[in-house]
């Protein structure tokens, strides 16, 4: 059991859980403004594509993180001119949106690289690791909290700025209010479409910068569909913590646990069953909130009466 | 040809379905098509490849030849059976994105009941993976659809998710227990029996006898959805769920049943590809198939016609796609581009009318009041 259960696997869980936890953080935005965005796996593969891209043709890694923020501005505003301004059904365009994603990257990938399947090159710069010396030194969390690649620390950060930004700034406020009430919001003289607007933008960069993580970070390479239905794992994360961003990073890092001990896993039993194992629990997690949303409703009506 | 059969055929043609696409929509629809071809061309252009050349291959690659045209019919047959199964889930309001899934597990088990069942006639074993298919594809989407009705747990998302299990899991049985011992296969299982195997219908094309199984399957549903009452109770329930409860509709019934009847058609697609095509379960079984097969069926808004006219048009695209890449490299890839570019157009087709009508009216308003103005 000791060559599994490790320090290493806790590793791993957090460099797994990070593209993840990144692109939940965008989904909540646009779950709080009562957007139900499944396109979030074709923006992270888009987004995984355009890091290395940048990085391979400046030079630098952050020039493919600033090219990768770029796009996901584009793809955040698409997103919102299609579903909000025309008003379409946002489960096609998500749909649509992925399997765009696909062909383009693919295309992209053979014209620019002419490669097929997978391209990797020593001129693509990956993010900087970054070592935090005070830390090093405790035993089991200074292997975990030091030494890991830049934007790791970012989606940290941004867990604990989002949940501040949503529960406890006016923007938040008029963010939520966006989407549970917005004629609310239109009494008080906001506009809860520039609310609808900001949500998709920051849920496009985010998801983008999650791509980035995925081809920049984890691996310094682009594979042909790598996001592997991540962003919709993401998205089951933020349904599961109920947009909240404290919650979906938890679930996010039990994803990344159970995907790490599959990696771990595979001595003993074949990959092919292992790798199934985050996607079932994705679905156990789905029936674990819904059941339990029901049991507090029970409570609640128990009470009242 | 005989007077009684044109009379029928005058009938068919004159029933129409239920829920009509109206000519504005079928307008935007040509609009669109024409607006992602320019788009595709432009990227061509940008590439450095002459546009009409390669679009000519497209066509070309696609109809040019009977082959050509047995592979585009063969792969209208397995877009349009998709489109159908996703039809009949979304009339009453599930989403089934799991087609992928239940069409491997329908794939799987037809494969294993080809390969194993011996001592019986051909037709018999057939019949028996056909059954096994439909029982598997239905069972692996009682469980979402049970989900679903029981506790309301959102069907995108579970379906999604056991789509990938479900491709590891049938990888895993092609990789390992199920494995052939046959030498220069990679994954997979034994080899169905040659005889229960379909024939083909244009020699060297992958148009086979499975036509037969699709029209027959086409007519069922199309009868199901537009003519008979559950298929109106289906609309109903897909419309407003508890209208339709207050009607003495079982609606949660209904949205399982139309679940497991779409699982079931996924199960025989993968069936019909065994069995007229691979002859064995490979893990090549489908390339995301159903989700090309599940936007034919949102672009026509679920008509059963409208999905079969499209999916000719988008096995036109795809077998056309890669002649293309065979004979002017430029990766098929670019297909999936115009194909994504048609379904946005076409998804925010109506917000993009009322824009350009606003626009129009505002003008005009500003027009007669400049002439007001000038007077």
């Amino acid at each position: 059991m000791g060559d599994i259960f490790n320090v290493l696997l806790l590793q791993n869980t957090l460099r797994t859980a990070t593209p993840v936890v990144l692109a939940a953080l965008g989904c909540l935005m646009t779950q709080h403004v009562n957007i139900t965005n499944i396109g979030i796996d074709g923006m992270m593969l888009i987004g995984a594509f355009f890091a290395v891209l940048g990085s391979y043709f400046f030079g630098s890694w952050a020039a493919g993180l600033a090219l990768t923020i770029l796009i996901g501005v584009v793809l955040g505003l698409f997103y919102y001119v299609f579903v909000i301004k025309f008003g379409s059904d946002e489960f096609i365009i998500g749909v649509a949106l992925n399997i765009f994603a696909g062909g383009l990257t693919v295309f992209l990938l053979r014209t620019i690289f002419q490669v097929k399947g997978s391209f990797s090159d020593p001129a693509i710069v990956p993010l900087p690791t970054i070592r935090i010396p005070f830390l090093e030194g405790i035993p089991v969390l200074g292997a975990l909290l030091s030494g890991n690649t830049l934007l790791v620390y970012v989606s940290w950060i941004l867990v604990v700025v989002m949940w501040a930004l949503v529960y406890k700034t006016p923007l938040g406020i008029h963010l939520r209010a966006a989407g549970e009430y917005p004629e609310a919001l239109t009494a008080c003289g906001r506009s809860p479409q520039k609310m609808k607007c900001l949500a998709s933008v920051m849920c496009g960069i985010l998801s983008c910068v999650a791509g980035a993580h995925l081809s920049l970070g984890y691996l310094t390479m682009f594979t042909e569909n790598m996001s592997a239905s991540r962003g919709y794992v993401a998205f089951a994360c933020v349904i599961f913590g109920r947009g909240n961003p404290l919650i979906v990073f938890l679930a996010a890092l039990l994803f990344g646990f159970i995907d790490a001990l599959g990696l771990r896993l595979q001595k003993h039993i074949p990959s092919d069953l292992t790798a199934m194992a985050p996607y079932l629990v994705t679905v156990v997690m789905m029936v674990v909130v819904v059941l339990w949303e029901r049991r507090k409703k029970r409570v609640a009506l128990k009470r009242a009466a | 040809m005989n007077n009684s059969f044109v009379q029928t055929l005058r009938a068919l043609v004159r029933l129409k379905p239920s829920q009509k696409l109206q000519r504005d929509y079928l307008t935007s629809l040509a609009i669109a098509v024409a607006l992602a071809f320019l788009v595709g061309a432009g990227i061509l252009l940008l590439c450095g490849h002459d546009p009409l050349k390669c679009y000519a291959a497209l066509f070309k690659g696609a109809l040019g030849t009977r082959r050509a045209f047995g592979n585009t019919v063969a792969k209208t047959i397995t877009l349009c059976l998709c489109g159908l199964a996703m039809s009949v889930a979304a009339k009453a309001g599930m989403f089934n994105v799991g087609g992928e899934g239940q069409l491997f597990f329908g794939a799987m088990a037809a494969a294993v009941v080809g390969a194993h069942v011996k001592g019986v006639p051909g037709w018999v074993v057939t019949i028996l993976a056909l059954l096994a298919a439909l029982a598997a594809g239905g069972l692996f989407a009682l469980l979402p659809g049970w989900l679903k009705v029981r506790w309301k747990v959102d069907e995108v998302i579970t379906t999604i998710m056991l789509n990938t299990a479900a491709i590891y899991f049938c990888t895993y049985l092609a990789n390992g227990p199920l494995k052939t011992a046959e030498k220069g296969i990679a994954s997979g299982t034994d080899s169905i029996m040659a005889e229960a195997a379909f024939t083909k219908l244009i020699p060297l094309s992958n148009l086979t006898t499975a036509l037969f199984y699709a029209i027959a399957t086409a007519l069922i549903i199309w009868y199901l959805m537009s003519r008979s009452t559950i298929g109106f109770e289906m609309k109903l329930t897909g419309d407003n769920d508890r209208f339709a409860r207050y009607g003495g509709i079982r609606a949660d019934k209904l949205m399982l049943w139309s679940m497991v009847l779409s699982g079931m058609i996924c199960g025989m697609v993968g069936m019909l590809e065994i069995f007229g095509l691979h002859k064995r379960f490979l893990t090549s079984v489908s390339n995301e198939f159903y989700f090309d097969g599940m936007l034919v069926a949102m672009i026509m808004r679920y008509n059963p016609f409208g999905v079969i006219l499209m999916s000719f048009f988008f096995a036109i695209l795809n077998i056309g796609g890669r002649a293309m890449e065979m004979s002017a490299g430029i990766p098929s890839e670019l297909i999936l581009i115009v194909q994504s570019i048609i379904i946005f157009f076409m998804a925010a087709e109506g917000g993009i009318r009322t824009a350009l009508t606003n626009r129009a009216a505002i003008r005009k308003a500003r027009r007669e009041a400049a002439a007001k103005g000038a007077v």
